[in-house]
């Protein structure tokens, strides 16, 4: 049904909890896109230093472990500046000085057709400016 | 007064007043008679002193003056007369007019003396004079009077000093009994006046927070605002109030509620500032402690519809209609609200075993003995309660629609157990009608090998053996909390 394309950039999906975890996964499915997932943020960096076609960061902010969703927002956006990031929380009054340039926010509970849209869009974007 | 009667004397009637009549010692021959007439002709009362001891009684009644012939100062009782007459009150000076025999150089040293003992004395010569005497009498009478002006008013101020010490001790009183502090200013600001309180709050030596050291003891992040406060408040004549970190002497800053103001004279000009600080401290840790549990509270609310929105998702995305839909969500919906209600019944800490299993089948039973359960008391932390609860409840529904309790004969055994750090769980249906492997992969079957397994940190296995249904889980002790 979704015909994936092989240039379409797979997206890291980073959320502890499970449940939540699983629906994000298939909601990003759903639209057509190869989905890498992780409950913690050291164990997002595992993956996304092992795999070239991630192309967008989907996280949550509140995790476990060293690092919450904002500084593990920071630290691929320093050493892979080119992937795309979408940050959820829960949590409200994230202030926009604490995001990376670009990065984009939701709440939770989000809109799925929200997140598919501005998804899509991205990807759009990236054709277009490859082809220039 | 003693005596006054025996003395009252035909010249002066009942009632004479002592302060205002003049003592005559004149005990020889005539000279009384003649001097008392001539002052009563001139409205002078009088009162004869026939004996030094007499005129000693006199004074010490405050005689308004006394007349006395240079003789009779020789006379008995002059020990007497001289100790009363040091004795006398701060106040009291009793003025004598001597009448003298002849002028210093017929003297002899011996009367000299006598005159002498008394530091009051004016002297007249014989004879008699009447308007000399008169007049002298009527300037010791008058300043005998301004005496007793004096007198009236030092006694008017010693009053008013005991009711000014009296004031002021209640006051001490009254503003070290309450538990407040309590300080005073004056009209520029400058701090003079602290209650024991005060000093009891802050262990500061006494006046060291005098002037304006009282911003010191404040938290270094309050002072600027305060002392910004407080000026204001000096320049304008309004009531000062804020809420500021005090110094406790224990050394922690504790919250106070600070509040003055100003007492203004009848043109309205500020005499003094009164102000008081009360410790908040109880009541603001209480409010911020309100607001981090509201905070919290929040923060349970958000996730539990973020838990929703999931089943919704699900639920959605597998349905194959709308009405089955509905009631799946809702069942789901209402598993959700039976799993919290026991949470919060164990303070959202942790849930005990065999009753999340209890609970969860609850709405599954018969009636019948479907169910056979069996394993120990272990607790499970709040989100593994909940995962065992959505699982169970997936699989009871499952069971009931497909698996063993869709017919009369089938059976569920539930078990769980812990050996070698490691906790184990199954579910084994039996007796009910052939399973195949269902093609598509519902919400439930997901939902038990990736979401449960990863809330225990374990592994789960779910397989359709041709018996029944069979679920294992298996998890690690440190994933139950």
């Amino acid at each position: 049904m979704h015909a994936k394309d092989t240039k379409r950039p797979a997206v890291l999906i980073v959320e502890d909890e499970p449940l939540l975890r699983m629906d994000a996964v298939d909601m990003i499915q759903d639209a057509g896109f190869k989905t890498y997932d992780a409950p913690s943020a050291d164990a997002a960096i595992e993956i996304i230093g092992s795999h070239d076609d991630i192309g967008i960061l989907f996280t949550d902010i509140d995790m476990p472990g060293s690092m919450d969703g904002l500084k593990l927002a920071e630290y691929v956006r320093a050493g892979w500046p080119s992937v795309k990031i979408l940050i959820a929380s829960g949590v409200i009054g994230v202030g926009d000085e604490e995001m990376p340039e670009g990065s984009k926010f939701y709440a939770k509970p989000y809109a799925t057709s929200l997140i598919i849209d501005d998804l899509r869009t991205l990807i759009a974007q990236d054709e277009t400016n490859s082809r220039l | 007064m003693t005596g006054l009667a025996a003395l009252a004397d035909t010249t002066t009637g009942p009632g004479t007043d002592i302060l205002s009549a003049v003592a005559v010692v004149a005990p020889r021959g005539r000279d009384d008679a003649v001097a008392r007439q001539l002052l009563a002709k001139d409205g002078i009362a009088t009162v004869s002193a026939p004996t030094l001891t007499t005129l000693s009684d006199l004074i010490a009644q405050h005689v308004g003056a006394v007349l006395i012939t240079e003789e009779a100062l020789n006379s008995a009782g002059a020990q007497e007369l001289a100790h009363v007459l040091t004795s006398q009150a701060a106040w009291s000076d009793v003025p004598f007019i001597v009448l003298a025999n002849g002028t210093s150089r017929d003297r002899s040293e011996r009367a000299t003396q006598k005159i002498d003992t008394l530091s009051n004395a004016v002297l007249l010569s014989r004879p008699l004079h009447a308007e000399e005497l008169i007049r002298a009498v009527r300037s010791a009478l008058a300043a005998r009077v301004r005496q007793h002006e004096a007198r009236k008013q030092l006694e008017e101020l010693q009053w008013r000093e005991r009711q000014l010490f009296e004031s002021e001790a209640k006051f001490q009183a009254i503003a070290n009994s309450v538990d407040q502090m309590i300080w005073s200013t004056l009209p520029d600001g400058y701090h003079d006046y602290y209650n024991n309180r005060w000093y009891e709050f802050t262990g500061v030596p006494q006046g060291s927070t005098d002037g304006e050291s009282w911003n010191g003891v404040f938290h270094p992040d309050d002072q600027a605002r305060a002392w910004d406060l407080w000026s204001h408040s000096l320049t304008t004549g309004e009531i000062y109030e804020i809420e500021y970190r005090l110094r406790h002497h224990s050394g922690d800053y504790r919250w106070v509620l600070g509040r003055a103001q100003p007492v203004l004279d009848r043109s309205g000009t500020i005499l003094r500032w009164y102000g008081s600080c009360t410790d908040i401290h109880e009541i603001k840790v209480a409010q911020e402690q309100r607001q981090l549990m509201l905070g919290e509270m929040n923060h349970r609310v958000k996730n539990t519809l973020a838990m929703v929105n999931v089943m919704v998702s699900q639920t959605l995305r597998l349905a194959d209609n709308l009405p089955d839909a509905q009631s799946a969500l809702q069942s789901r919906i209402a598993m959700m609200a039976q799993a919290h209600d026991r949470l919060i019944a164990a303070s959202w800490a942790e849930a005990q075993m065999p009753a999340v299993v209890d609970a969860a089948l609850a709405p599954h039973r018969t009636g019948e003995s479907r169910f056979i359960i069996d394993g120990p008391e272990v607790e499970v932390g709040s989100k593994q309660a909940l995962a065992v609860t959505m699982a169970l409840h997936e699989l009871s529904t499952n069971a009931a629609k497909y698996g063993a309790l869709s017919n009369n004969a089938g059976k569920v055994l539930i078990r769980w157990g812990v050996a070698d750090d490691t906790f184990t769980f199954t579910w084994e249906e039996t007796g009910g009608p052939p399973v195949d492997a269902p093609t598509r992969r519902g919400f439930g079957s997901r939902m038990i090998e990736q979401a449960l397994a990863s809330y225990f940190h374990g592994n789960v296995e779910l397989s359709f053996k041709p018996k029944g249904l069979c679920f294992t889980l298996n998890a690690p002790m440190s994933g139950l909390l």
